[in-house]
């Protein structure tokens, strides 16, 4: 199958180059990444510049450019992250358990965005220019507006704070989920009942509904079979890009309801010039935004029939 | 005895409330019938009201639409008092539909099987097995010789002809005692044309279905037909027995109709031999693709083509018609073989063409920018010329739309406000704008109903005569070529089959394939018997012999 060599050949090569940006990182950052190494591992100020060569040698960085890049990919191949400066343990150990908190949050948000554009985008379709639909266009397009950094202290404040029905921060227990995948779902909400209204439009004006209805379909049957299930056919590949948008996307939400995910390691990494922690951070979710993207493309060749087949 | 469709008096509107007086009628005094067994052809150009007529038979009219008044019944039911669910039954179970274009009528994501299941379920209680037997036998009636194929297929997969034979099939499952059929060949060429046909007739036969059978092509149709009803600007012109209707017409309108239908042979080719303006030596084109190992678009193509020569070029979709057309235009660029325009003399290069040859396209509603003035689209060519002031503009162009019979007046307006007609005169004036020696009109009459394909034809023989000309007719409308070309080359999967005198080929086709073009092509309405026996000897293809045929694109 060439369409998928092609595709695993794109993969491949949005990988590496991914992985090599995120190795540059040390050499772009200000400071020198061995002072900051020794820093981290022993106390007081002054730095001996003997153990700075000393370490230097150890760790090759007198080596060229390729082969340090090399030697990095190959550990990170195997799981090594390297170690994080400021916790003093391996860096995959942090990652793991962060990265299942974002893949949960972010599914959630996800799947809650789908749920209600779908509800909301299909009712504002069928209703086109009337009452409803007026309204939820409006609101939602009024939600694309709406900044994560700007909502999350609101409904921290209106929900945690005045009405103290749930809790403003942490990561324990579904209660505590909540105001962040909301807050983190609205503004896929809104993007995505926009696409599902459009779709389900378009599905609509296409003249073999009109046949359907000639074969004795009612509107609803017509509706049901022929109109939704095309017309949410965009929704797939807009679920995955936000897939992949939201598992970096989701630094903000993180950071502001103290949730230890891979937004918060990020941000603590980039904070502490915690290199190790940074790369490792990144490299996972550029990763899998990469492989999303990619997945994206393949469920929505595999979804239409003239794609699917023609590279069968 | 049931006694079919019988429509009394209806009117048709366009407009929110007919009472205010701001409706728009499309349909007046409406009356038509069609007793059981019966084929009755509407006939009418564009804009008639035909379609109309038909949805609202069905309840389906568009929105803002409406009937008035008047009376639609079918065997005993009265159809504007039906409810939605009674509706309901009658669409697919009683009235079976077909439409224009077969292949947008299909879900794009389902299975032809898919599309058969839905009225075998609603209007015969079948499902499962039995429903899949029943979708079988049923694409099995409608000419695909492995039905099975046709069932799994989706849209995409089947030709322009295999998605009429296919929606045939569709709106039979309900076992309908009326289909409606809107113009369902007009997209298609003379061969298909006369399958779908010998297949409504056979279920006519076998099943006791009336037809009401709408088009503009008067010609094709009175083959088939009893009666004929003519229609214009919504009202009914002339109706009657079929015979009687073509023999002895009485109004102007159907008199215009079988005119534009029968067009009569060539005149004789101009007679000096004229030097040669395209010399086309061994031409192959191949598209590289990935979908399939690239059987050439064109092979082997050897042509000359002389100054004041109308040189019809025929073949059916897929035979690489368009792609001779842009590599003679230089567009594209042959992969072996040469083309040479005007042989010796300054103009005789390789590249593009300039200006000598220019095209008329087929679809006129595509060929301007909808949101520009059609002036504005017509000095578009003009402003490549440094020697031409925006007086010289204006000038050349009302001169050059007045050539083509319009009102320069028109040229204010944006397209959306023009006739096809209007727009296809249009396209060839821009064309004319830069003077070309020769202009290659790719189907250039096909989107155009009878009445209007007559007239944009003679203005062309009229260019001929009073400029010098040279045309390329390309085309797979026989009656076409044969009225307008003094010479006929058969393409056919790529190469040229054929290339003779027009009156030459036409009495005497070579090759196997010019005879089954020449045999399609219907000299009705003299002729008509003659052609119901043609229709009833052609094969029709089943499933694999278009699959291997070439897709359009």
């Amino acid at each position: 199958m060439p369409f998928l060599a092609r595709r695993a050949a794109a993969l491949v090569a949005a990988v590496l180059l991914a992985s090599f940006t995120v190795f540059l990182i040390p050499y772009v950052t200000p400071g020198d990444p061995v002072r900051k190494i020794i820093r981290s591992r022993v106390a007081g100020d002054v730095i001996d510049d003997s153990a700075v060569d000393a370490l230097s040698l150890q760790l090759g960085l007198n080596d060229p450019l390729w082969t340090q890049y090399l030697r990095w990919l190959g550990r990170l191949s195997s799981g090594d992250m390297g170690l994080s400066y400021t916790s003093r343990t391996p860096v995959a150990e942090q990652v793991l358990p962060a990265l299942w908190i974002t893949l949960s949050l972010v599914v959630l948000a996800l799947g809650a965005a789908a749920a209600i554009s779908v509800a909301l985008g299909v009712t504002a379709a069928l209703q086109e220019g009337r009452p409803a639909d007026k309204v939820i266009t409006a609101v939602t397009q009024a939600f694309i507006a709406l900044p994560e950094y700007w909502l999350a202290p609101l409904f921290v404040l209106v929900f945690a704070l005045q009405l103290s029905v749930l809790p403003s921060a942490g990561w324990e227990g579904p209660p505590s989920a909540v105001l962040p995948v909301a807050v983190l779902a609205l503004r896929p909400t809104s993007y995505f009942t926009s696409a599902v209204r459009e779709g389900v439009l378009e599905a609509l004006s296409a003249e073999h509904v009109a046949a359907a209805r000639s074969r004795g379909l009612s509107h609803l049957q017509t509706v049901w079979k022929h109109v939704i299930p095309n017309g949410l056919l965009p929704l797939t590949t807009l679920v995955a890009v936000w897939f992949a948008g939201l598992l970096g996307g989701s630094v903000l939400v993180e950071v502001i309801f103290a949730i230890p995910g891979m937004g918060r390691l990020l941000f603590d990494g980039v904070l502490n010039s915690d290199i190790p922690l940074a790369q490792g951070a990144v490299v996972v979710v550029v990763g899998l935004a990469v492989l999303l993207t990619t997945a994206a493309d393949l469920v929505h060749g595999l979804l239409n029939p003239q794609i699917r087949m023609s590279h069968a | 005895m049931p006694e079919g469709l019988i429509i009394e008096r209806l009117r048709i509107s366009h407009g929110a409330d007919s009472r205010q007086g701001s409706a728009t009628r499309i349909v007046s005094e409406m009356d038509l019938s069609v007793a059981p067994g019966e084929f009755v052809a509407l006939v009418g150009t564009s804009g008639s009201g035909k379609t109309m007529t038909a949805l609202s038979v069905l309840g389906l009219l568009p929105p803002r639409i409406h009937v008035e008044s008047g009376s639609i019944r079918l065997g005993g039911t009265d159809l504007r008092a039906a409810g939605e669910a009674e509706l309901n039954r009658v669409r697919g179970g009683r009235i079976g539909m077909l439409f224009q274009q077969p292949k947008r009528m299909f879900n794009p994501r389902k299975t032809v099987g898919n599309h058969l299941a839905e009225p075998l379920k609603l209007h015969r209680g079948l499902r499962g097995r039995s429903a899949r037997m029943q979708a079988l036998d049923l694409l099995a009636e409608a000419g695909f010789e492995d039905p099975a194929w046709c069932a799994r297929a989706y849209p995409h997969q089947l030709s322009g002809g295999m998605a009429q034979r296919a929606m045939l099939a569709v709106a039979m499952a309900g076992r309908p005692e009326l289909l409606l059929a809107d113009e369902p060949t007009s997209a298609l060429d003379k061969v298909l044309e006369l399958q779908i046909l010998e297949l409504i007739g056979r279920q006519r036969h076998s099943h006791g279905l009336g037809v009401l059978y709408i088009t503009h092509d008067l010609a094709t149709v009175s083959a088939f037909a009893d009666r004929v009803v003519v229609m214009k600007a919504g009202r009914v012109q002339e109706s009657g027995p079929v015979r009687t209707v073509l023999d002895t017409p009485r109004t102007t309108c159907t008199k215009d109709l079988l005119r534009a239908s029968a067009l009569p042979a060539a005149p004789a080719p101009s007679a000096a031999p004229s030097r040669t303006v395209l010399d086309l030596h061994s031409v192959t084109k191949r598209f590289r693709s990935n979908r399939r190992s690239a059987r050439p678009a064109l092979e082997d193509v050897s042509l000359d083509f002389r100054e004041g020569e109308i040189l019809g070029i025929l073949g059916q979709s897929g035979s690489g018609k368009s792609t001779l057309a842009r590599l003679i235009l230089g567009l594209e660029t042959p992969e072996s073989g040469s083309i040479t325009r005007f042989p010796g003399t300054k103009d005789n290069r390789s590249g593009t063409s300039g200006t000598e040859v220019q095209l008329v396209f087929q679809e006129p509603h595509d060929v301007f920018d909808p949101r520009m003035k059609l002036r504005t689209s017509l000095e578009a060519p003009l402003q490549q010329r440094r020697d031409c002031t925006a007086e010289d503009r204006t000038a050349r162009i009302d001169k050059v739309v007045r050539e083509v019979e319009l009102d320069p007046a028109l040229l204010d307006r944006y397209p959306s406000q023009c006739s096809g007609g209007q727009l296809q005169r249009l396209t060839i004036a821009r064309a004319l704008l830069l003077e070309p020696a020769v202009l290659i009109c790719d189907e250039a009459t096909s989107a155009l109903d009878a009445v209007t394909q007559r007239k944009v034809l003679d203005l062309l023989l009229r260019l001929h005569r009073d400029r010098q000309l040279s045309l390329i007719m390309i085309s797979h409308d026989m009656n076409v070529i044969r009225y307008m070309s003094h010479r006929v080359a058969v393409l056919f999967q790529g190469a040229l089959v054929e290339v003779a005198p027009t009156a030459e080929f036409f009495a005497h086709p070579q090759h196997g394939h010019s005879k089954e073009l020449v045999a399609a092509a219907l000299p009705v309405p003299q002729a008509a018997r003659a052609c119901q026996h043609v229709a009833s000897t052609i094969r029709v293809p089943g499933a694999r012999d278009l699959v291997s045929s070439p897709d359009p694109r």
